[in-house]
């Protein structure tokens, strides 16, 4: 085969593979529906099923989550670490100035700030600390809520078709019992009427 | 008199089998492709870890600007520390803060779209529930249609009869038959 034979034959190869690339996306792939209705009943009970599968969990957690104080907890465990934190950055200053002229007193002085101020970022840091958990809190209620809203209206839909089919069909059966009955009186009429003469 | 209908004049045609088939076609892909990318993005927002980014970069903003030129007069100064970590605890909430605001966007949003998935379920359960009740009433009331074509036919054969026989001698209403009394 020649040098031309041979590249004929890999552009044939290419065109086949890229057809079977397509075929993936022919529409001739598309599945039967023999029962649309068993279909449809089926997939909206199975997507259902896949609600309560995958997301009921996470939902309960999440509403779970409307008294989280992670905020506020991790900021009681942040200033005491900051504070520590800071007092060696200064202690590593003093040091690299060759105790930067301080008297002890003054070092005391240091440490004693260094003290306060780490008893007062950590009230202060608490307290800012819950206000904002109280906001990323009270925003989470208010989309659970919403949340829930539309659930409760989607259940309330659903309870209200069902109570209307069931109507629908109490009133169907009703009106073929009386239909039933007055067909009955009527043959029962004919009948005497027929024997009688009437 | 019209002839007797036939069940493939009432079959699905071409357009109608077309549009459930790509129906169900596209809800097979979506839940292949992407109801994964729901529980995954499900998954992250549960476990990743969304506030050590800002946080991290909260410490590292703070202690740049503080620390970057110590000079002998912070040094000496009683409260640069205390004021160093009151900063720098202040922005590490801040990062919590955004960390957690950003977490808790994704966890609801990712509710938000289970639960409208877990609504349009509903809603086409309801839908197929009423779809079947439609028919189940129309088949029950072409019974009751068929049933009353009946009693009407019988009646008519029960009133014949009885004319008949009476206007005969014999049998059961006619001139000396069984229920005459003769």
């Amino acid at each position: 085969m020649g040098k031309e034979g041979i590249l004929v034959v890999a552009s044939l190869d290419m065109y086949d593979n890229s057809r079977r690339k397509e075929d993936r996306f022919s529409i001739s792939n598309l599945p039967s529906v023999s029962n649309p209705q068993d279909t449809f009943a089926n997939i909206t009970r199975g997507d259902y099923e896949d609600y309560l599968k995958n997301f009921r969990s996470f939902e309960e957690q999440l509403i779970g989550m409307t008294n989280d104080t992670s905020l506020i907890d991790q900021a009681r465990e942040d200033a005491p670490e900051q504070a520590k934190l800071s007092a060696d950055i200064q202690r590593r200053n003093a040091e690299r100035y060759g105790g930067a002229g301080l008297s002890n007193a003054q070092k005391q002085e240091q440490q004693r700030a260094n003290q306060r101020g780490g008893a007062l970022n950590l009230a202060g840091n608490v307290n800012n600390a819950r206000v904002e958990q109280r906001s990323v809190n009270d925003a989470l209620l208010k989309e659970l809520i919403s949340v829930g809203q539309g659930v409760n209206q989607n259940a309330l839909s659903g309870l209200g078709d069902a109570s209307a089919m069931s109507a629908q069909r109490q009133a169907a059966y009703k009106n073929a019992k009386s239909q039933h009955h007055s067909n009955m009186v009527g043959l029962g009429g004919a009948v005497i009427g027929a024997i009688f003469g009437i | 008199m019209s002839s007797k209908p036939k069940a493939s004049e009432y079959a699905a045609s071409e357009s109608e089998k077309a549009t459930a088939s790509i129906a169900l076609a596209d809800k097979q892909y979506f839940k292949d492709k992407y109801l994964p990318k729901l529980t995954e993005l499900r998954d992250r927002s549960s476990t990743e870890n969304y506030q050590g980014v800002a946080r991290g970069r909260a410490q590292a903003d703070t202690m740049q600007a503080l620390t970057n030129r110590p000079s002998l007069a912070a040094t000496r100064s009683v409260d640069a520390s205390a004021d160093r970590a009151a900063a720098a605890g202040s922005q590490l909430l801040q990062g919590s803060l955004q960390g957690l605001a950003a977490q808790r966007g994704d966890q609801v949003n990712v509710l938000k779209q289970a639960r409208g998935m877990a609504a349009d379920a509903t809603s086409g359960l309801s839908r197929a529930a009423k779809i079947a009740t439609t028919k189940n009433l129309q088949f029950a009331q072409a019974k009751q249609n068929r049933r009353n074509a009946n009693f009407a036919m019988g009646s008519k054969l029960a009133g014949g009869f009885i004319d008949k026989d009476k206007n005969s001698p014999g049998g059961l209403f006619g001139e000396g038959g069984y229920f005459s009394g003769g």
